[in-house]
């Protein structure tokens, strides 16, 4: 538990090499993730909700 | 780490006061979870009818008290704890008058002691007292007056907790006039900015209409003005809740992977985010409520959408932050990297279980965000579906790995074993895919919830996803293995406390990849962010409020009032439902006997 | 402020998402026609139903061909009429308003699904198809007999219910 945060310099490493990171698996899982979203919603709302009976038009 | 940490004094040894609050907080969020767990596995055998060991009419005291204790003591009780704690830690101070401190911990806990008696008293007959109204408490069911006093003084604790923490911060401002507000204590002041605003909706209902109402000052309420406080709070509560989970996503988690937080200033926008939009959304819990023009639902639907913004980004955030500390440990590949990470951490795995869960019900949640797909899923299995996966477990999850990491720290105890922890952690995982996984298909098939016994006798449900009774078979093993994962963690705990204490246990955090400095200094501009706030705030209630009480006036087009806690006529229905329900029962399992 | 290029690409691709999602409901509402149930009805006096002319008699009726209107009372626990009989191929506005407390209205399986606020009176039109018959249960907590609280709606040929006199009952 050291100084306060806004205080403390990065003591363990990488330093500057921080900025030259490329979250490139981050994107790919994220990027799958969103794929999975959009296919999930379209067959929710036009199968599931809007293939029902009873839709409520008023 | 090296030796060096080994000297470094932890929490607790820097700050043992604030450390006995951090650990009684702690302990008291844990009974509530305890309490919670024995209800949630009763009401999960039960409406699953794999095993009824209450009549019925019961049920709904155990749903209460299911609800109020997970949702308003376990997870409260443990942000305030948290908060304290990362409050303390990040501004390297103590707090002002840690009496102060005690007073608003003693109130929250009176509080919630007075509303839990009000509710266990329901389940004794001849106490003339009980609250089976759920933790949503609709009028115009009334619930006895201490449940609602309790919860009042519940409240009043939470708000002077969150000015014990800004007279602190102020204390230490005065001491650092030019440094950045440190990021934990920047998300405790924003969180608590957002509370403030939710809860004065809660507290106006509850002290202006349903306690004088429950003590009958007055005769009658307007439901539908009740019902838009409450959700005034209630979709910002869920924020609330969330808030200790996030906090520990973006300055623990990282660090336990072997790395840091990847921006900081990307952190404090996202709380920004939450304190502006979090609360002119709570209308979209009313999409299917008469009486409100759809006009004002669909803005807050487009005001919920934008909300999904603060937590899309926090999932990248916090998994680079996780990536950047694999790659450091020697991780490459696109996905390969996934194995260089500290998985057999209870800490660990817990969270990040946790986090894939509230991916999850991320979808869900979009799904009930939207307006008229509402009519799919409203008060279906599908909701509790979708919130056990959110508050059930990317919070409460969350927070029993967040144990894991912390208690150490403020007890200088080690945790009695890493893997009853792990075994704990991924048990939940397993429980909760199969339980929610399933309520959520049951509500696609129509199965309602907060119902006793959701089978009725004039229909059947339709068949899919492998149909109602198996889903129930799935939600009947999925609610027992969260309940022996909770038994686990709390044994695991109390174990932890007999530990004897040793040294060498702090765990200091590491500052971002991209840190405070890089953050617009307007981001720290509380003032600015609280009157946007309210801005939005006024705009999207301002009209439905003065709408609904122009047509069912302040009290209500006269609506009568239902105590669910002194009224024979109740009683008897319920027995003698309870006892025609229990004939059918037994004459069903002679049935069966006789089959067989 | 620094933001990495990828991350700028995902607040990107989120936006379009929370587009796209407002895009769909309005879709919904201007395509297939779904709408909410709002403030349409005017407010009634639940302790007097017997004096609201919508409500003194609950029941189902004829008001233009094809076009049929459901007053419907849900109580501590039940539904009245029940079953609800209308005719197949027809559009039926429900009107369903509560007598007591809080109540649910949910035709199982469909999307006909309100809340029942006592004073206010849920208004929702749909269309019929083939007759059959739906489950109709409460979904919001009503008191200790909650789980009782259900109906029926028979959806009836034409000649059906013009032989059962238009009425439910
Ligand atoms: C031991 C693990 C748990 C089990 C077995 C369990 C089981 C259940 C079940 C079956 C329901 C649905 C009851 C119904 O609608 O009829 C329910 C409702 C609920 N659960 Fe859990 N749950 C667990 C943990 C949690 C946790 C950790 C939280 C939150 C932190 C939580 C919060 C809630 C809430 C808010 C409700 C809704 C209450 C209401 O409708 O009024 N549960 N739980
Ligand atoms: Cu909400
Ligand atoms: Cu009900």
């Amino acid at each position: 538990m050291g100084q306060s945060e806004a205080a403390n310099a990065p003591t363990d490493d990488v330093g500057g090499e921080g900025e030259d990171f490329d979250p490139i698996g981050t994107l790919t899982l994220i990027g799958i993730y969103f794929a999975i979203l959009v296919l999930a919603w379209v067959y929710i709302y036009f199968v599931e909700f809007l293939g029902r009976d009873l839709v409520v038009v008023g | 780490m090296s030796t060096a940490i080994e000297s470094e004094p932890t929490f607790v040894d820097k700050f043992p006061d604030e450390a006995r609050v951090v650990r009684a907080a702690f302990m008291s969020s844990f009974f509530a979870l305890f309490l919670g767990a024995i209800f949630g596995i009763i009401q999960t055998l039960h409406r699953t009818d794999v095993a009824r060991i209450i009549p019925s009419t019961d049920y709904y005291t155990v749903l209460t008290a299911h609800g109020v204790f997970m949702v308003i003591s376990f997870t409260i009780f443990f942000l305030v704890g948290l908060f304290t704690w990362a409050l303390t830690r990040s501004l390297d101070r103590p707090l002002i008058n840690i009496k102060i401190t005690w007073t608003w911990y003693g109130l929250m806990a009176a509080g919630m002691t007075l509303t839990g008696i009000s509710i266990l008293a329901g389940f004794v007959d001849s106490i003339d007292m009980s609250a089976d109204v759920l933790y949503t408490f609709y009028a115009p069911l009334q619930a006895h007056p201490l449940f609602y006093a309790g919860l009042a003084v519940f409240i009043v604790g939470t708000w002077i907790a969150g000015a014990d923490w800004f007279r602190t911060f102020l204390a230490w401002r005065r001491e650092h006039p030019d440094e950045r507000i440190p990021l934990q204590t920047f998300m405790v002041l924003t969180t608590m900015t957002m509370w403030y605003i939710a809860s004065s909706a809660v507290a106006a209902s509850v002290l202006l209409f349903l306690l004088p109402w429950s003590l009958g000052f007055i005769d009658q309420v307007n439901p539908t003005l009740t019902r838009t406080l409450f959700w005034f709070f209630g979709h910002p509560v869920v924020y609330f809740w969330l808030m200790p989970a996030y906090m520990l996503w973006y300055t623990v988690l990282p660090k336990i992977a072997g790395g840091r937080l990847f921006s900081d200033p990307l952190a404090r926008v996202v709380f920004v985010l939450f304190v502006l939009l979090s609360t002119p959304v709570g209308i979209h819990h009313q999409y299917l409520d008469p009486g409100i023009a759809e006009g004002f639902k669909f803005i807050s639907m487009t005001n919920t959408m934008f909300l999904l913004l603060p937590s899309l980004l926090t999932a990248f955030t916090v998994v680079a932050s996780v990536e950047y500390g694999a790659r450091k440990n020697g991780g490459t590949g696109l996905l390969g990297w996934l194995t260089n990470l500290p998985w057999r951490k209870p800490a660990f795995t817990g969270m990040m279980l946790a986090g894939l869960m509230f991916a999850a019900g991320g979808f869900s949640g979009m799904v009930n965000a939207g307006m008229n797909i509402n009519y799919l899923i409203h008060n279906t299995l599908w909701v509790p579906g979708h919130f056990h996966l959110t508050v059930g477990t990317a919070v409460a999850l969350t927070m029993m790995a967040g144990t894991y990491w912390i208690w150490p720290q403020i007890s200088n105890k080690p945790i009695y074993s890493s893997q009853i922890g792990l075994f704990q952690v991924v048990l939940w995982f397993i429980g909760m895919a199969l339980m929610s996984n399933a309520m959520h298909a049951q509500g696609l098939l129509g199965v309602p919830r907060r119902t006793a016994e959701p089978e009725y006798s004039g229909f059947d449900y339709p068949t899919m996803f492998g149909g109602f009774e198996e889903l129930n078979i799935q939600i009947a093993i999925g609610g027992t293995l969260l309940f022996v994962s909770t038994i686990l963690f709390l044994g695991n705990l109390v174990l932890t406390m007999g530990n004897p204490k040793v040294s060498g246990l702090a765990e200091p955090l590491p500052s971002p990849v991209s840190g405070a400095e890089d953050a617009p200094k307007v981001l720290d501009n509380l003032r600015l962010w609280v009157s946007i706030a309210l801005t939005l705030v006024v705009l999207a209630y301002a009209l439905p409020i003065a709408a609904i009480i122009n047509r069912g006036g302040l009290l209500g087009p006269g609506v009568g009032t239902y105590p669910v806690w002194v009224a024979p006529l109740f009683d008897a229905l319920a027995n003698a439902a309870a006892t025609l329900l229990g004939a059918v029962g037994d004459a069903s399992a002679a049935l069966a006997e006789v089959v067989r | 402020m620094h933001i990495h290029a990828y991350e700028k690409l995902w607040l990107a691709l989120s936006i379009v998402l929370i587009l796209a999602l407002v895009g769909t409901v309005t879709y919904g509402a201007v395509g297939p026609g779904v709408a909410m149930v709002a403030d349409s009805q005017s407010t009634v006096d639940p302790g007097a139903l017997d004096e609201d002319e919508r409500f003194s008699e609950p029941r189902v009726e004829q008001v233009g061909e094809n076009e049929y209107e459901a007053y419907v009372v849900a109580y501590q626990f039940g539904f009245e009429p029940t079953p609800i009989v209308v005719p197949a191929n027809s559009t039926v506005t429900l009107h369903v308003t509560s007598r007591d407390v809080i109540h649910g209205f949910e035709v199982v399986g469909t999307n006909a699904n309100t809340m029942v606020v006592p004073g206010e009176v849920s208004e929702i039109t749909v269309e019929t198809d083939e007759p059959t018959e739906y489950g109709l249960l409460c979904n919001e907590y009503c008191g200790a007999g909650h789980h009782v609280m259900e109906g029926k709606i028979h959806v009836v040929s034409q000649s059906e219910f013009e032989n059962r006199g238009g009425d439910s009952e």
